[in-house]
């Protein structure tokens, strides 16, 4: 009988001692190094920040938030090995990462070992069809701003429209989404531009003759840039809207002030554009911590990802992934993420919408349309 | 002597198999990976270290197996490893083809030459080639190679796929050294004047050496695929042909088991300095300075061959 409650006494221990073992852990897959490793560091900025700030407000069920943070590379195979590394590190979520093919590499891993994954920066549409259990992403989808263009040149009430791609996977597919959703307007113009060349009033004249109300461009940038002050020179007026690889400052550099003032473009919100007092108030502390504001919606979209899974678990007092993915799926809500309000559907995806439409002013600055 | 390779051989494999089931999946995925960088490290060392020719282009065979099995296999269906000899065969000719008009150059010309054909390779890739490369989001949903029914789906099991096709590259390359074509390789690196001189036709083993390269290549490139299920053009990029050069020279060229230990350093350092985070790659990069400082021709390098000469009537022995 004493062996019995030794026995039980002991039980009791080690399962006391398993309950309140350690931190709770959140693994960060970021491009630290390679190609997109601006992103990588900001990304690992901001989790540093939010789980500090965590941790000083009692952390998440009476335990310290540990942030691990594996180096993806911005490369599938390196990916692949960080994913897996993460696995054996006992952590309840995994926040990242940020390139489509990137986070593909990983999804299976985390799937099969039952870790829920926040991507915050891959849009590829099939990420999220595969039907995968544990995959969420804070970040809008590829087809989300076809819709959002469709939406805006719909308000604007123009007749003709002519959609200009440089044939670039991106760019012709918000192209062809945007055209098939676009309901009741005629396109009177579908071609593509030749990326990297220095005039385009030769497609400009194309254009033209086409006689479109508005003309939206979903290529980058540098050639947006150009198709803006041609166009001027051309003494044309009319309204462009652009696709969000046009979000760039340099944009103003190459078409000049005047050139661009009343070009539209679509857009997640910049970050000073935020829309809640939360995001303000930690667009705030990074800059007194960092000397300088995130640049990157995507840092900010992974901090998101890193405020849905804890304040989810502080809910559900609980980090068994399939109570976790339920609850995100069906019930969570969150009125005050950095980037907006959140909540998931079915497949993972982020409902509502992120995209917004910014106009350039007569000084060059981006300003946020309501 | 040669018992002795072969029994350190055997002794060193049979390790090896029994060392998956006291790691954990990460490190044996590690383990993976060295087992790939080893093999793309001894095909590009037929090239490299015994012939000479500077190839600093080799992610573009190793594309193209890769992309040609992740084709065949997603749009017809065709079982992954069946398409072995498929992705040799596209990797090599494809080798073959390019590597005709350039290589009577030398040296620094040639290795130029081969950027700009792994650079053309992953560009052509990124811009979707023929509708059929998926452009910059690579081809995904590649199925999982399966031998006699059994799935290989975890790090453990293609553990097992992967060392062994690496023991049967090495056997194979060991005779292959020890042959005539070896020896000619060697002699062509050597002085290719007097190669020439001698009766080799060095066109022919230069093409017929790039065209094997490649083609082994190709068939990794086929196990990555497979091991990965998605590939992208982001993993051909010229820092992997860079990776593999860079193996074959500080593990020593020409000699396997300097590019098996230069594989094991290559891959295997920045993952054991992962938890520096960004300053990872710094250790990676002190070592290899460190390296070129001390021991220029590599960790183990290449043995001179030695002929006894043994039983020449009339004369007495050295």
């Amino acid at each position: 009988m004493k062996r019995v409650a030794l026995f039980a006494v002991g039980l009791l221990l080690v399962a006391s001692t398993a309950m309140a073992a350690g931190p709770i852990k959140i693994g960060l897959m970021a491009p630290l190094t390679g190609a997109w490793a601006s992103e990588g560091q900001e990304m690992k900025q901001v989790l540093e920040l939010l789980s500090a700030d965590l941790n000083a407000r009692g952390g998440l069920l009476g335990q310290k938030v540990e942030v691990i943070t594996e180096d993806d590379g911005g490369d599938p195979k390196t990916a692949a090995l960080a994913a897996q590394r993460l696995t054996t590190k006992g952590v309840a979520a995994v926040i990242g990462t940020y390139g489509s093919s990137v986070t593909e590499a990983s999804q299976n891993i985390y799937n099969e070992s039952r870790i829920i994954q926040i991507a915050n920066g891959s849009t590829a549409v099939r990420l999220s069809e595969k039907g995968l259990k544990y995959f969420f992403r804070t970040c809008p989808r590829d087809d989300e701003q076809g819709r959002v263009a469709a939406q805006t040149i719909q308000k604007m009430k123009a007749k003709n429209v002519a959609i200009l791609h440089d044939n670039t996977t991106y760019a012709k597919g918000l192209a062809a989404e945007a055209k098939a959703l676009l309901k009741g307007v005629k396109i009177v113009f579908f071609d593509a531009l030749t990326p990297g060349e220095r005039d385009y009033t030769a497609i400009l004249t194309k254009l033209k003759a086409a006689k479109p109300d508005v003309v939206f461009f979903t290529g980058y940038y540098p050639e947006a840039g150009l198709l803006l002050r041609q166009k001027m020179q051309m003494k044309w007026n009319v309204p462009f809207i652009g696709g969000d690889a046009q979000n760039n400052p340099d944009l103003i550099k190459i078409a000049g002030k005047e050139a661009a003032n009343g070009f539209y473009f679509l857009s997640t919100p910049l970050p000073k554009d935020l829309p809640t007092k939360e995001s303000k108030a930690f667009v705030d502390t990074y800059k007194k911590k960092y000397r300088n504001a995130p640049s990157s919606i995507y840092a900010l979209l992974a901090g998101d990802g890193f405020r849905v899974i804890t304040a989810a678990i502080k809910e559900k007092k609980s980090v068994d992934p399939d109570v976790l993915a339920a609850y995100l799926k069906k019930g969570f809500k969150d009125d005050r993420g950095l980037t907006g309000r959140i909540a998931f559907n079915a497949k993972g995806d982020r409902v509502g919408e992120l995209y917004r439409v910014y106009k350039v002013d007569a000084k060059g600055n981006f300003i946020l349309q309501k | 002597m040669k018992n002795r390779n072969a029994i350190l051989f055997i002794l060193f494999s049979a390790g090896l198999a029994t060392l998956p089931p006291f790691l954990n999946a990460y490190w044996v995925d590690v383990l993976n990976s060295i087992g790939i960088y080893a093999i793309l490290g001894l095909s590009l060392n037929l090239i490299v270290g015994h012939t000479g020719l500077f190839n600093l282009g080799h992610a573009a065979f190793f594309a193209i197996g890769a992309y040609t099995a992740a084709i065949l296999n997603t749009t017809f269906g065709i079982p992954i490893l069946w398409l072995l000899p498929v992705s040799a065969l596209a990797a090599g000719l494809f080798a073959a083809v390019v590597a005709r008009p350039i290589v009577h150059l030398r040296g620094d010309y040639l290795c130029i030459v081969t950027i700009g054909v792994g650079e053309i390779v992953r560009i052509a890739l990124v811009n979707d080639i023929f509708g059929i490369t998926g452009g910059a989001n690579g081809i995904f949903d590649i199925s999982r190679p399966s031998v006699f029914g059994l799935i290989i789906r975890t790090p453990y099991e293609f553990f097992y796929l992967i060392w062994f096709f690496l023991g049967v590259t090495i056997v194979l390359f060991h005779f292959l050294e020890n042959s005539r074509f070896g020896r000619a390789l060697n002699y062509l690196r050597e002085d290719e004047v007097a190669a020439e001189g001698s009766g080799i036709p060095t066109a022919r083993y230069k093409l017929g050496v790039f065209a094997l390269g490649a083609a082994w290549a190709g068939m990794v490139g086929l196990i990555f695929a497979s091991k990965m299920t998605i590939i992208a053009p982001e993993s051909f990029s010229f820092w992997e042909s860079v990776l593999m050069f860079t193996l074959i020279i500080l593990g020593g060229a020409g000699s396997i088991p300097g590019v098996l230990l230069g594989a094991a350093l290559i891959v295997g350092i920045p993952e054991v300095f992962r938890d520096l985070a960004n300053a990872r790659m710094l250790v990676f990069g002190a070592a290899m300075v460190v390296m070129m400082i001390f021991r220029t021709e590599g960790i183990i390098p290449q043995r001179p061959r030695v002929y006894r000469i043994e039983a020449i009537p009339g004369e007495e022995r050295p």
